[in-house]
């Protein structure tokens, strides 16, 4: 549906108070340009009354924080896959850390136990060994040590 | 898009499509930006300001409206296209003002009137106290329509409804801010 075209006569006639008879009589019978004629003026007048005292920002700086953050999104789109991979990684040393204590669990508490001062004495007066575990053990934990700090250290210097 | 809220369609296609042939479609460099933004920055700002009646509301708002309309890399294509394209932005933009500020519950919906205090003239304030009334879709037709003098099918693409309905809802509002006006002594 179409705005009357008489609506811009209407409401310039409203105004003014310059009415023709053939737009009066129209007017009257069009509801839409009887209500564009009541209000028109009211908002033109509206409209021409001043706005408070605005300072708008410079284009330039708009232009520029755009751009910025038109590149910080591109950013945040590339770095989207190697967050993934960051995520990933955690995931992964936490998991192998859960597989290799459960795996491990009682010959670990066994080693704990025995770390006390009266056992170690103990075993040495009696020549008994304490419990040990074995190297590839420990070969283990190294290598997860390493790759805990690797993935913490790359998380790091990725954020700086 | 970057946590606004919302979602705009991409919006030049129907620029490139009817320009194709008539212009390059080249991105807008800063020079072509500013002369657009210098036509156009004081007259968003007045309608956004208009619509929320709250000056900073109207800063923070115009800035993004800029924004968004930037991130789209919009192509040089009719000025008539990027206008309404801006309008639609800010339009999107006041109307999730109104929403959050719905949302949060602590700042007031309707206009806040301190910002129209009556020292700055007792009709301005009383003018932008009748229009603060009316709800904000009201206050958009009826600025688009007299004011930035829209068509329905321009004012339709900016408040995101269809042209066919404008007919109706403009004639309501002006019914209503008439209304309103009667009541207020305010009726010309």
């Amino acid at each position: 549906m179409m705005a009357c075209r008489f609506e811009p006569d209407a409401i310039r006639a409203a105004a003014s108070g310059e009415w023709t008879s053939s737009l009066r009589t129209h007017v009257a019978s069009c509801a839409d340009c009887a209500a564009a004629a009541e209000v028109g003026p009211w908002m033109e007048e509206f409209a021409r009354v001043d706005d408070r005292e605005h300072i708008l920002p410079d284009p330039a700086v708009i232009w520029l924080q755009a751009k910025l953050t038109q590149s910080n999104v591109i950013m945040q789109r590339a770095a989207l896959p190697i967050t993934r991979l960051q995520i990933a990684s955690y995931l992964a040393v936490a998991a192998c850390w859960a597989s290799l204590l459960t795996w491990k669990w009682s010959a670990v508490q066994a080693w704990v136990a025995s770390l006390t001062p009266s056992r170690m004495v103990m075993a040495s007066a009696s020549a008994q060994a304490t419990a040990s575990l074995s190297v590839s053990f420990f070969a283990l934990v190294v290598v997860l040590s390493s790759a805990t700090v690797f993935v913490a250290m790359h998380t790091i210097l990725a954020e700086e | 898009m970057v946590a606004e809220g919302i979602l705009i369609a991409p919006p030049f296609v129907a620029a490139r499509a009817a320009t194709a042939g008539r212009m390059p479609n080249q991105p807008m460099d800063e020079a072509r930006f500013e002369a657009f933004y210098r036509k156009m920055a004081g007259k968003i700002w007045s309608y956004i300001y208009r619509m929320t009646g709250d000056s900073s509301a109207a800063d923070d708002l115009m800035q993004k409206t800029f924004f968004r309309f930037l991130r789209s890399n919009p192509v040089i294509a009719d000025d008539d296209h990027l206008r309404r394209y801006v309008y639609k932005t800010a339009t999107n933009l006041v109307f999730d003002h109104f929403r959050e500020a719905k949302r949060d519950r602590a700042v007031a919906i309707e206009m806040p009137q301190s910002d129209f205090r009556a020292d700055r003239g007792e009709l301005r304030h009383d003018m932008a106290r009748v229009f603060g009334e009316l709800k904000p879709q009201e206050r958009a037709l009826l600025w688009l329509a007299h004011v930035e003098g829209s068509s329905h099918e321009e004012i339709a693409e900016a408040l995101g409804v269809k042209a066919k309905s404008i007919k109706v809802m403009l004639f309501r509002a002006r019914k209503r801010l008439g209304a309103l006006l009667s009541k207020k002594g305010l009726a010309p």
